[in-house]
């Protein structure tokens, strides 16, 4: 679903942010992304994304090589991705309801069927019953939960989760994690960025490790339980 | 297989639509979210684009007069203070005699009258003891069409100018041509007019947008995060745009409305005294047509303009990606 082929990506005027990375990643897998801050997570993510363009290698994503794909193109990549925010990126001026329904809107789908749907998916991480609220009446844990719904809505085949636990407390980041295992076991190819150990230890799920722009680690499913102690 | 296709289009072609009308009520939306700025814009194109209107309404009026040149051809011959009415009369029978005018006289009293009726001065001429005006001959050209009026009013100013009896010949028909100098005048500042107001139209929606879209860079984001085309992004502007320019435009020419019903009367009054019937032409149908399309159309492409370069700017500075 996702393969990395010496993927190299450099910023203007800095250190290299990404090195030679090369994995693959089945559809239907899940995989945690970890390292240090500034270890390249967020610019693999964004790479994936089309949000930056990769200096060298090949990127390809749902059979598509990102680096030979032309811009106009670019949207329909995106649609296949549901991308989970540390910040949220909600919008402020728009209701839960309106925030969640718009990759439906942008699709064009009915609005009978972008409102059945919407419902569903904020029954799914219980906001149910605030279809109508702000965003910033909110807590952060429930903004991060209609993050969630916007980026689950569309039903993408492929979900991207940057530091989603950022700002939760324990129980509320192992309630979200528990979700993403639910997509997962759905169907859908989820991965994690985080640096949150802990968690992604207890989660027993293939776990690639980036430090200073390299993979240094693709540690399996399997064995990754192991790699708790 | 040609049925699954047409199936696709109409497909696509239904989900464009219901796209279309997201952007239209959510530009709807954001005007109303922002009343107060939306009126003030509104304020401002309204004023930009009723001054060059106002002006084409006058010269387009002016214009209306000059089309009864004939009225306008009279000359007005003011005989020497010592003439009296045996003197007039011959003036105007000789006048009456050529074959390119007629002629009436005025005696000083009729003047008098008439002055005291149209000035409004009447009291003025109380002061003086004895009547101060001197007899009148109104000559009239005779001629088939307005072409020939100038050449005519010319002869006949030349001929009474070398009349003993005459002091001062009066030609309106030079004021005529004056009048129509200006009002040629008048028309090319239209036009000048036109085209800095639609350019100023164009630069306050333009802005307005630019304001716009920094203001919503972080919606602007998020949308092409979750897979918005770049003209979806750009469609609710559009039409922003669009409504401001209509807005602008529907505003002016309530402006123009309640300015001619303001400067009817005035008008009238004024008009009455140079002895004129008179009614002010508003806007057609068609010219207001004109103008709420062309308001439209000014705003549609103000935010062109102003979108397509600050989405460059944003895709530039990579905040978009590749889009």
């Amino acid at each position: 679903m996702i393969t990395f082929a010496h993927v190299s990506k450099r910023y203007a005027g800095s250190a290299s942010a990404l090195l030679d990375v090369n994995f693959h990643i089945d559809a239907g897998e899940m995989v945690f992304l970890t390292g240090h801050s500034g270890a390249g997570k967020s610019t693999l993510l964004r790479l994936i994304l089309m949000l930056e363009q990769a200096s060298g290698g090949q990127v390809v994503v749902n059979g598509r090589n990102l680096s030979k794909t032309s811009a106009r193109l670019t949207p329909q990549v995106r649609r296949q991705i549901g991308m989970i925010f540390q910040d949220h990126k909600l919008l402020r001026d728009k209701t839960v309801f309106d925030n969640v329904s718009l990759p439906l809107m942008i699709a064009g789908m009915r609005y009978s069927e972008i409102r059945k749907r919407v419902r569903a998916v904020l029954d799914k991480v219980g906001l149910r019953n605030k279809e109508k609220a702000w965003p910033l009446m909110l807590s952060g844990g429930e903004q991060q939960r209609v993050g969630i719904a916007r980026a689950i809505v569309g039903m993408p085949p492929i979900l991207l989760a940057d530091e989603p636990t950022g700002n939760l407390d324990p129980q509320l980041s192992k309630e979200l994690f528990n979700l993403f295992r639910q997509l997962n076991a759905q169907g859908v190819t989820v991965m994690v960025a985080s640096h949150d150990l802990t968690l992604i230890r207890s989660m027993s799920q293939r776990v690639l490790v980036l430090s200073a722009g390299r993979l240094i680690d693709d540690i399996p499913a399997v064995i990754s339980r192991g790699w708790e102690k | 297989m040609s049925n699954m296709r047409v199936k696709f289009v109409r497909r696509r072609l239904r989900a464009w639509s219901r796209r279309q009308l997201y952007s239209f009520f959510s530009s709807l939306g954001t005007l109303l979210s922002h009343r107060l700025a939306t009126t003030m814009t509104v304020l401002v194109l309204g004023i930009a684009m009723v001054l060059p209107l106002g002006l084409y309404l006058a010269v387009n009026n002016l214009r209306g007069l000059d089309l009864q040149q004939d009225e306008w051809g009279a000359i007005t011959v003011f005989l020497h203070n010592g003439i009296g009415e045996k003197g007039a009369a011959e003036l105007a029978r000789m006048i009456d005699d050529r074959p390119d005018a007629s002629a009436e006289t005025v005696s000083p009293q009729q003047g008098m009258d008439e002055f005291r009726r149209a000035s409004g001065f009447g009291q003025v001429l109380d002061l003086f003891d004895e009547n101060p005006l001197p007899w009148v001959v109104l000559v009239t050209p005779q001629v088939r069409d307005a072409e020939q009026l100038g050449m005519v009013v010319g002869n006949l100013d030349a001929w009474l100018q070398t009349r003993d009896a005459v002091d001062i010949v009066q030609v309106d028909h030079k004021w005529l041509q004056r009048l129509s100098v200006l009002l040629e005048l008048g028309e090319a500042f239209v036009t000048v007019l036109s085209v800095m107001f639609s350019l100023a139209v164009f630069v306050v929606v333009a802005n307005t947008i630019r304001l716009d879209v920094a203001n919503r860079c972080e919606e602007i984001e998020v949308l092409s995060v979750v897979g918005a085309s770049e003209n979806f992004i750009r469609q609710p502007f559009l039409y922003t745009g669009f409504w401001y320019g209509l807005l602008g435009a529907l505003f002016a020419l309530v402006l123009l409305s309640i300015s001619v019903l303001y400067l009817q009367q005035p008008t009238e009054d004024l008009l009455d005294a140079y002895g004129n019937s008179f009614e002010i032409q508003g806007l057609n149908t068609f010219h207001v047509a004109l103008v709420l399309l062309a308001g439209g159309a000014l705003g549609f492409l103000g935010a062109l303009v102003s979108v397509q370069r600050y989405l460059r700017q944003l895709r530039v500075s990579g905040r978009l990606g590749r889009i």
